[in-house]
């Protein structure tokens, strides 16, 4: 039986022909018609939206009020610290550390990652050596480590940007190298070479399409782990102590023991963490369920 | 002979790797703005002091004399010095390790007991409402932070419902038995913790191999021969199931290790991640130095069992 993609069903109900659609739109399609992919990529846009806006929705919490440990109410909707400071504002302002955080280390792990997967796949010289190097980066217990470099460089946000990379490439590298490997043995790709192609053109013509469907889930994904290294970091003290962040209001509420009589002090940032990295990781879900054809059913 | 080459060749590599964590850390803790030196100087000393303090830590010779002393003194298990306390690190450190390997080890069989029948009964019924359950729960365990699951459980169960003490890790004055039981006491909530957040990539993991074990020819022979449902489930294709998640077990052993960290801090639980904690606190890099270096041949030891394990598990992977 030949397949003929004009009359099957959801064609023929859309009055479109999927057939002339580009892959990359198919994918959207899929994508959006998800309702978990849908309200994961609206959740993260709202956080980045809010990070971005946080100056016009509140003022930026400091000082001291006497408003000292009120439960969340009407004038402050997620409470108040144990220094009268309005959690609400903290939430809204330590959205701008994570996401500002999450979008910087991500895109740096991701460069370094992706370099360092493709040149392993792509230079059977390097294989071996990146490898091992991959493998043991990725064996190694990282938070420790992370915490020993933020605590001697003195903790502030490029700092935290900097150490998450420096430590998340190598999963990114990983799923990268993975996905280039085949690649680079395929027949195109050998054509291109006999023709004379040069490395780089191959490189950025071939593989890096190849892999580029990976690195977008990578992307997601590396910013939810940095969010929760970001927020591990400041709750352990190494936060920068110049802006607010999840993970610093959490701190706060266990160093200065309130947590027992105050529920809403770990309950609002814990909230905004889990949301985040919940989000990122339906969204990197969905789109890869998006990608499938077998899935998407077209 | 096959296995004495295999166990060798994952020895080298493990050896490797503990070489490259020392390594790299020795140069980032010496090469970075954060001067230790300064840690171990305070500003009100004369020049004069500050140099025979420098000196007693050997801050003052060239870097490659400093790396390879510190080499020789890992070799004879010397940690250095703990910048605060002017004990041995590793005599620090040491006290500590009992209570995390405790903690992480019975995190680690506590997840297996209760992720093998979850992964069984999702696999068994694809699609099902318990499937669907898994994969939702697995998904959202799988993003959870940790000092999150800890201060949810301590305000659970140590404040409100006042079930288990909320910090430390034994009651003082107490002996024989009694001790063994405020020990398991005050180990339940921090383990938990560890469990959840452990849990998530477990089952999803056993639950992916265990329907491809269940897809292959040996169960649909075992099934044709009339072995019951459950032989086929628990005794042939589970088995075989078992065996990559021992790698899982490899892999998360780092990621384990992170979160303990953040665990202990919550539940005031005297391991090295305490320790890592207090540290921080009092900008002590030696100690973090140690801690880092002595966690990471703990995981490279476990990582190394754990491939010997499923050497003799696996006879295929002997002749890779």
């Amino acid at each position: 039986m030949t397949y003929n993609p004009a009359t099957t069903p959801t064609a023929e109900l859309l009055g479109t022909d999927l057939s002339q659609m580009s892959p990359r739109r198919k994918t959207w399609r899929a994508f959006v018609r998800n309702p978990l992919g849908l309200s994961s990529l609206i959740v993260l846009i709202f956080m980045v939206l809010l990070a971005i806006a946080a100056p016009l929705i509140v003022e930026e919490p400091s000082g001291f009020s006497v408003a000292v440990l009120e439960p969340p109410s009407s004038e402050h909707w997620f409470g108040t610290d144990h220094i009268g400071q309005d959690i609400f504002a903290q939430i809204v302002w330590g959205a701008r550390t994570s996401v500002a955080v999450a979008v910087g280390a991500s895109a740096l792990a991701i460069l370094l990652g992706t370099v360092v997967g493709v040149a392993a796949a792509y230079f059977p010289r390097l294989n071996t050596p990146l490898g091992m190097l991959i493998d043991v980066m990725l064996s190694l217990p990282i938070l420790p480590l992370m915490i020993l470099i933020a605590a001697l460089v003195g903790p502030s946000i490029s700092t935290l940007v900097v150490v998450i990379a420096v430590f998340s490439w190598p999963e990114v590298a990983r799923v990268v190298r993975s996905q280039a490997l085949p690649t680079v043995t395929l027949t195109y790709v050998n054509a291109s070479h006999v023709i004379g192609a040069s490395n780089l053109w191959v490189l950025t013509r071939h593989i890096l399409p190849a892999v580029t469907p990976v690195v977008v889930v990578s992307v997601v994904l590396t910013a939810s782990k940095a969010v929760l290294s970001e927020a591990g970091l400041s709750f352990l003290g190494l936060g920068d102590p110049n802006s607010w962040s999840w993970g610093t209001v959490l701190y706060n509420a266990q160093r200065s023991g309130v947590l027992a009589s105050a529920w809403w002090t770990a309950l609002f940032p814990s909230l905004a963490i889990l949301l985040f990295v919940v989000a990122a990781t339906l969204c990197s879900l969905a789109y890869n369920d998006a990608r499938n054809p077998r899935i998407r059913g077209d | 002979m096959a296995f004495a080459r295999f166990a060798l060749l994952r020895l080298l590599r493990g050896l490797l790797t503990l070489w490259f964590a020392i390594t790299v850390t020795f140069f980032l803790v010496r090469l970075l703005p954060g001067d230790p030196a300064l840690a171990v100087a305070s500003p009100t000393m004369t020049e004069e002091q500050r140099a025979i303090m420098l000196a007693d830590f050997g801050l003052d010779q060239p870097l490659p004399v400093q790396y390879f002393t510190y080499l020789g003194q890992l070799l004879q298990g010397n940690l250095g010095i703990s910048f605060r306390q002017s004990v041995p690190v590793l005599d620090v450190l040491l006290e500590r390790l009992p209570w995390t390997l405790v903690l992480t080890g019975s995190s680690l069989i506590v997840t297996l007991i209760i992720g093998v029948p979850l992964a069984v009964s999702a696999a068994r019924r694809r699609g099902s409402h318990i499937d669907r359950a898994v994969q939702v729960g697995g998904v959202i365990g799988q993003s959870l932070f940790v000092p999150t699951v800890g201060i949810f459980l301590l305000y659970v169960f140590g404040l409100w419902l006042g079930w288990l003490p909320i910090g430390g890790a034994i009651d003082r004055g107490v002996s024989g038995l009694e001790a063994y039981g405020s020990m398991l006491r005050h180990l339940v909530l921090p383990c938990l913790s560890l469990v959840l957040l452990q849990l998530g990539s477990y089952v999803l993991f056993l639950r992916t191999s265990l329907i491809d074990a269940l897809g292959e020819e040996y169960t649909t022979v075992a099934r044709s021969k009339g072995v019951s449902e459950r032989t086929v489930v628990w005794k042939h294709a589970l088995r075989n199931a078992l065996l990559p998640t021992v790698t899982l077990v490899g892999l998360q052993l780092g990621f384990l290790v992170g979160g303990a960290v953040l665990t202990e801090t919550i539940f005031a639980y005297p391991g090295i991640g305490r320790a890592i904690y207090e540290a921080v606190g009092q900008l002590d890099f030696a100690v973090l130095q140690g801690a880092f270096v002595l966690l990471a041949a703990t995981v490279v030891l476990a990582n190394l069992l754990t491939d010997l394990l499923y050497g003799i598990l696996d006879p295929r992977v002997r002749q890779a």
